[in-house]
Parts: C-alpha cells; sequence; structure tokens
C-alpha cells in the first residue's frame, strides 16, 4: 500500500502540484477545496438549521434546490481531495487523523442522502416536524463539525 | 506617506505582541489549531446561510417570501461574528505576518465591501418596508439585486484572499 502511494505521488501531476512555484497549482487546488466546504457543509447546515426549527417562515419544500449545491460542493472536493492527497499520498495516507476525517466526511454525505431521502420523498412540510428529520438534522450538524475539525487538525499534527 | 503607513503598521504590531492574548496565541498549544477550526466553521455558516437569501435577493427561490429568507440573517450574523473574532486573534498572536501580506488587505477591503452593503441594505430608509414587500412569487428590484451579488460576491473573495494569505503573502 506503501509503495502505491510513494508512486502516486511521485506521478509527473502531483510532482508539479506540490513542488511548481505557481498560484494555480497546490493554492488554487486548496482554496477550490475550501470553496467545496463552503458550499457541502454550508448548504447542508442552513437545512439543517432549518429542520432543526430555526427559520419556519421558509417553507421547507423550497431548500430541495439547495442539494444541487451539495451535490456540486461534494463533487468538487472529491475531485480536488484526490489531486491534494496524490501530491502528499504517502504522509496523508499513513495518517489516523487522515483516515477519520474521510470517515467523518463519508457520515456527513450519508446524513445529506438519508435527510433527501427521508424528507423530500414525499411531503417535505410534514417529514420536517418529526423526529427522523430533526435527529438527522442534528447528527449530519455535528459531524460536519468534526469533519471540519479532523481536516484542520491535520495541519498541524 | 509610505513611511507614515510602515511607522503605523509597525507601532500597532508591537503594541498587539505586548498583549497576553498575543502571546497566548503563539504559545498555547492547540489554540491557534482551535481557532482555525472555527473560523472554518464560521464561513461554513455564514456562506451557507447568507448563501440562501443573496440568492433569494438575485431572484433565485421565488416561492420564497424575501421575508421568510431573512429570517436566516441571525445565523449568517453569528458565522460572521465567530470569524471576527477568530480572525482578530490571528491578526494579535501574528501581527506582522498580516500587516505585510497584500492578500490580507486584499481580504480586509472585501469584508469592508460586504459590510457597507450590509449597512446600506439595513439602514436605509425603508429597508423594512422594501423587505416585507417581496412576497412569494415577486420578482425583486434590481436595487435589491444588487445587494445580494455584492454579497455573494465580496463573501467568496474573502474566502480565496484568506485561503491564499500563505501564498500571495507568507502568512501561515
Amino acid at each position: 500500500m506503501l509503495q502505491l502511494f510513494t508512486s502516486l505521488e511521485s506521478t509527473s501531476f502531483a510532482t508539479w502540484l506540490r513542488e511548481s512555484n505557481t498560484i494555480w497549482a497546490y493554492p488554487t487546488v486548496l482554496t477550490l477545496h475550501t470553496v467545496g466546504l463552503a458550499l457541502l457543509v454550508g448548504a447542508s447546515m442552513a437545512l439543517d438549521l432549518r429542520l432543526l426549527g430555526f427559520a419556519r417562515r421558509i417553507p421547507v419544500a423550497a431548500l430541495s434546490k439547495s442539494f444541487r449545491v451539495m451535490w456540486f460542493g461534494f463533487w468538487l472536493n472529491l475531485a480536488t481531495g484526490l489531486m491534494l492527497f496524490a501530491a502528499d499520498a504517502s504522509t496523508k495516507g499513513t495518517t489516523r487523523l487522515f483516515a477519520f476525517k474521510l470517515g467523518l466526511v463519508v457520515m456527513g454525505v450519508v446524513s445529506v442522502l438519508l435527510i433527501e431521502r427521508v424528507v423530500f420523498r414525499g411531503d417535505p412540510e410534514r417529514a420536517s416536524t418529526r423526529w427522523p428529520a430533526r435527529g438527522l438534522a442534528a447528527a449530519s450538524l455535528v459531524v460536519w463539525l468534526a469533519a471540519i475539525t479532523a481536516g484542520r487538525f491535520m495541519a498541524y499534527v | 506617506m509610505t513611511s507614515l503607513f510602515a511607522h503605523s503598521t509597525a507601532s500597532l504590531s508591537t503594541w498587539l505582541q505586548a498583549t497576553a492574548l498575543s502571546h497566548a496565541m503563539v504559545t498555547q498549544p492547540w489554540l491557534w489549531a482551535i481557532c482555525e477550526t472555527l473560523h472554518f466553521v464560521g464561513l461554513a455558516l455564514l456562506i451557507g446561510t447568507a448563501g440562501v437569501f443573496d440568492l433569494r435577493l438575485l431572484g433565485f427561490i421565488k416561492r420564497v417570501s424575501l421575508g421568510a429568507v431573512m429570517d436566516l440573517r441571525g445565523w449568517a450574523a453569528f458565522g460572521l461574528l465567530i470569524n471576527l473574532v477568530t480572525g482578530v486573534m490571528f491578526m494579535t498572536g501574528a501581527p506582522s505576518q498580516y500587516l505585510h501580506n497584500a492578500a490580507w488587505w486584499w481580504k480586509v477591503a472585501f469584508i469592508a465591501v460586504a459590510g457597507l452593503n450590509i449597512a446600506v441594505f439595513e439602514l436605509r430608509p425603508g429597508a423594512r418596508a422594501l423587505v416585507a414587500s417581496v412576497g412569494p412569487n415577486d420578482d425583486t428590484p434590481l436595487r435589491l439585486k444588487l445587494a445580494g451579488g455584492v454579497s455573494l460576491f465580496s463573501w467568496f473573495a474573502v474566502l480565496y484572499f484568506g485561503r491564499m494569505l500563505p501564498f500571495i503573502g507568507n502568512a501561515f
């Protein structure tokens, strides 16, 4: 496995991303990863807050379009995340915190899928007042906070 | 002018670095990382909630009244508050790496643009009545479209220059 990571890291693309002194390499990919975070986690948190009972005058059904924003952020971060991983594969691939972050991101994405299924297939206004929707919204918030924490701490440990 | 600017940033730097907060930011293990984490949470909260009402101001999700989406502004303000507090903490911890960083000044400039935009939106006479006048399925007047566009653009510009701090300037 480590050998795979090392060869991934030494591909010309990974080397360019990591070592070239242009703002278009690592800095831009890292910034796009932060934009994707804002879109995926931001839109998800806004929906979670509504499901928890804040801003009740907004019809829940009207927020169905926010899934497009979330999925756009998700694919952007999958793409940029794979690039950032390639640039630093042997370190990230063997860090427990990175595996932990990935697990939390998977849980966050699953929470979004479940909310889409439980709340938006049927009558969103009715579903949003029941406990599965509220429980999922609370879980989603907690998981995203943990994922951000794990991601940020990767730079410090 | 240049030397006056250099002089005032240098004395501000010296003053900030002498504070107990500055000392704590660079010596307390994990304090910087915890603030960074909160800064990213604040960013997601701000862009996620302001994004909803900015899009409505721009004329999207028309089925919701403007007044209803504006109910999210307390959460956007909370996200902004988290980021102003943690931002000031970073700046106090290592003032010179920000004060001598072009990306940081761009970031501050866009925060000012966003702040002025909010001030005009909230404080203009008749602001409340204008928000209340945009009901479900109503289009927004050009003035409000402009406010939504400026807000959305400025917050992403703030994110961009914030994330670029280590690369355009040399902040960590």
